[in-house]
């Protein structure tokens, strides 16, 4: 056994992110993290590699124990990972941030940098040597060697970062989403060297949203939910778990994911709203209130949504699910005048999002509750509610609205006087929620409604969402917990990788085995 | 212009008649470099100041009352800097960017009000005297001083130091990742400036027949200004902040045709430098108004591509 994780434990605050984690890493073998957003994988990554203490529980690599560690020893005794967000040494070249991360493998050369002959310099051009053979071998260009690390294309930055950390000489190696934001075939690359470097000997640790990519070149997979183990084993026992399956696909939904082909064994604890049931036919809308037609955003290199179309009606919940990193936040972000796409367009009620200010999108009555909720922690529900209508002139019906909000959201109402910060998560969305509202919305873009909240909130703010929909608004519904967002929705899009992939009513989606495939791979 | 001119007319006579003012050049480029190692390794530490001002007094010091020779008392003084920059980073290099700024400030202020204007050695507020100063004699050796330094701490940054330096510059956790003890790299670069502070401030002392314990002397003011040659000059290379020190120290002479407006030219010709040249007159890039990195902008925030 070269790694091993014996129970491991990390709060923050109450907050539970790593909560009892055991985990061995075969030597020689690539070993598969993965799970749903906010699982606790990178912290997880975190607590190992000594950037976070571990508050329980004992880390060793072979017969070293790393617990307690600080982070620079942890790597110089072999442990070497790459970030999510690439951290390379921006303003030096691709060699120079080769060389950093041969650090602990050399001895100081001050003395040799003084007498500065080249005769007293031979190690450092041993060295550069070896950190351009380094590159040549994750397959960076040699015309690449002496760019500083900020000038080069994204694949070439991630291929960098691993080159990096390889120059460690490392027992394990941690990738930490090395494939996110990357095109397929950029994907298929880091593939390949992925399997090439195990090929060689060294074992990994590989944390991706990709399941493609994780069930295809892992040995064993594991999965965290909240913060536990939930599952460990090869990648068709993995991805064909029911826990598993629940854990990614969400709760609610049970009685569908008890159909839903390899998912067996479910149990049947709550009902299915019974608006599940409750279905309307499933075809492109002839009159759109919003039309999107070939929408392709990029953030620099990355392309985040490749040509992507849909339509929404009037009155309808229309549901975009899929993995995260899939693109669905982009599309809401682009429809909402904050990202600007690359081409495509997107009209809203006679209005051109692509080109309109994000301030006169809202006011035409397209509005976003963002992900993450973004509300004012500190100022109270009733603060929170007042800001968003700042600009509104006529007093007293901005009160009404504001009392009108209050009381659909009994919870506000009675908590009123709180700072914001002290709701629970499903509070805090309903406040987002409320708070859109007030914007007086025609067309409603929720993002993750039920991001990070436990199953009981998450009914609660699906019946909030349910209601508002009653009340004629149209939504539009961003969602990883899938069978919770198709048991509500009229119709729904599976986006995979920025691409639209199927589309159908809620319902036949739900029995639809490619959407378990859009999020777990197979 | 006549200062410019002379110059190249007449070397010599510019150099007899200009000496005190070369010499303030040197010790400000010492102190340029100084202030360079801390920046090169991430640190924006306003101490040099406080070093030059132990430098200065432990040399001056140890010559009135034990009258040993001029290196034995600037070694002293460099010595007792490193000691306490070592104790003093022990609690105040855990803090980062204006933090560390506000605390060195502290570190400054409490050694020339808690200490020099307090204790009858140092001649409290009144200064010392230094009868053994050598105005003259000492720029040689003052500029003899300043190219060895800058060559020594050019050849560090060049080697695994400077690269560690310049990776935890850059960002600190992704160091961590590649097993850099960065506690240990900027406690390296933190007692370095320290002892090239505390040499600048033994030899200027050597230049000067009184040791003025005053706030542009030991200061904020002193360490404003001697930030102010690295920003200028620019802090990704060694002789960027020399340069700002040259400049800096020069301004009443380029700008002496302005007479009384000198003050308002002098400013406006740095707010200039600081627009079209951010990062500093040596550096890369051409000329541009660029925006500074903290200079807000219409971003999106959290937009994560899901």
């Amino acid at each position: 056994m070269l790694f091993r994780l014996d129970d491991v434990q990390r709060h923050f605050g109450g907050v539970h992110a790593v909560d009892g984690v055991s985990l061995e890493v075969e030597q020689g073998s690539i070993q598969g993290l993965i799970g749903p957003n906010g699982a606790g994988k990178t912290t997880l990554v975190n607590v190992t590699t000594g950037y976070t203490r571990m508050q329980h529980g004992r880390a060793f690599l072979e017969s070293d124990e790393l617990t307690g560690l600080p982070a620079h020893r942890i790597a110089a005794l072999g442990v070497a990972r790459t970030f999510q967000n690439i951290r390379l040494f921006k303003d030096l070249t691709a060699v120079e941030n080769v060389l950093i991360g041969m650090h602990t493998r050399f001895r100081d050369d001050t003395p040799a940098q003084l007498a500065t002959l080249p005769f007293f310099r031979r190690g450092e051009q041993q060295r550069i040597r070896e950190a351009r053979q380094l590159l040549e071998s994750v397959g960076l260009p040699e015309s690449d060697a002496n760019r500083h690390a900020a000038t080069l294309p994204y694949g070439a930055q991630r291929r960098l970062e691993i080159a990096r950390a390889l120059a460690l000489r490392p027992r394990l190696l941690i990738l930490d989403e090395p494939a996110a934001g990357m095109n397929p075939s950029e994907k298929q690359g880091i593939r390949e060297l992925i399997e090439r470097l195990n090929a060689d000997g060294l074992t990994i640790l590989l944390i991706d949203h990709d399941m493609r990519l994780v069930m295809g070149v892992c040995k064993r997979v594991a999965v965290l939910n909240f913060g536990k183990k939930i599952a460990d084993g090869t990648p068709s026992e993995v991805s064909t778990d029911a826990t598993v399956i629940k854990a990614y696909l969400g709760t609610g939904g049970e009685r569908e994911v008890a159909s839903a082909p390899g998912a067996s064994g479910v149990d049947e604890e709550t009902a299915v709203e019974e608006a599940a049931f409750a279905r309307r036919p499933a075809r492109e809308p002839e009159k759109a209130i919003l039309d999107v037609r070939d929408l392709t955003v990029s953030y620099g290199a990355v392309v985040a949504v490749r040509g992507a179309s849909f339509r929404v009606a009037a009155g309808e919940v229309l549901a975009l699910i899929g993995a995260n990193g899939a693109g669905k936040s982009t599309i809401l972000n682009t429809l909402s005048g904050l990202v600007r796409p690359e081409s495509g367009s997107a009209v809203f009620d006679g209005l051109d999002l692509t080109s309109a200010k994000a301030s006169s999108i809202v006011r035409h009555g397209l509005v976003q509750v963002p992900e993450g909720r973004e509300i004012l922690a500190r100022q109270t529900v009733l603060e929170n509610l007042e800001l968003a209508t700042w600009a509104r002139r006529d007093g007293a019906a901005t009160r009404r609205d504001i009392e009108s909000v209050l009381k659909r959201f009994g919870i506000l109402g009675e908590r009123r006087h709180l700072s914001a910060g002290s709701l629970s998560g499903g509070e805090q969305q309903m406040l987002a929620i409320a708070r859109g509202l007030l914007a007086k919305p025609r067309l409603l873009l929720l993002d993750e409604p039920s991001l990070g909240l436990a199953p009981q909130m998450v009914d609660e703010v699906f019946r909030a969402i349910e209601e508002i929909h009653q009340d004629g608004t149209t939504i539009l519904l961003v969602e990883q917990n899938a069978l919770r967002a198709l048991a509500i929705a009229d119709r729904a899009y599976v986006i995979e990788t920025g691409r639209i992939l199927l589309s159908g009513s809620g319902d036949e989606l739900l029995h639809n085995p490619a959407v378990r495939r859009a999020y777990l791979g197979g | 212009m006549d200062f410019f001119f002379s110059l190249f007319s007449d070397p010599v006579g510019f150099w007899n008649s200009h000496t005190l003012l070369i010499a303030q050049i040197g010790i400000n480029s010492m102190l340029a470099t100084s202030m360079f190692l801390v920046l090169y390794s991430g640190q924006l530490s306003l101490a040099a100041p406080g070093f030059m001002a132990i430098g200065a007094y432990t040399s001056v010091l140890m010559d009135l009352h034990w009258h040993t020779p001029l290196p034995l008392n600037i070694a002293a003084g460099v010595v007792v800097a490193g000691v306490v920059g070592f104790l003093v980073g022990l609690p105040v290099l855990r803090l980062r960017g204006v933090f560390l700024a506000i605390a060195t400030i502290g570190f400054i202020e409490a050694l020339r009000l808690g200490v020099i204007l307090n204790v009858p050695i140092t001649g409290e507020g009144l200064g010392l005297k230094n009868p053994h100063a050598d105005p003259l004699g000492g720029v040689p050796i003052v500029l003899l001083s300043l190219a060895v330094v800058v060559f020594i701490v050019w050849r560090l940054t060049k080697g695994r130091l400077g690269n560690a330096w310049s990776a935890i510059r850059q960002d600190e956790l992704a160091s961590l990742s590649q097993g850099i003890n960065v506690a240990r790299y900027k406690m390296i670069a933190f007692v370095l400036s320290a002892l090239i502070a505390a040499y600048a401030g033994g030899l200027e002392a050597h230049l000067n027949f009184f040791v003025d314990p005053g706030d542009s002397q030991y200061g904020v003011t002193r360490a404003v200004q001697v930030l102010t040659f690295a920003v200028l000059g620019g802090s990704g290379f060694v002789l960027g902040p020399v340069v700002g020190a040259l400049i800096i120290t020069l301004l009443p002479y380029i700008f002496e045709a302005a007479g009384d407006y000198i003050n308002i030219l002098a400013g406006a010709f740095l707010i200039l430098v600081i627009v079209f040249r951010p990062q500093g007159i040596v550096g890369r890039g051409g000329l541009a108004l660029v925006r500074p990195a903290w200079w807000p902008r219409a971003r999106v925030s959290a937009v994560s591509p899901g």
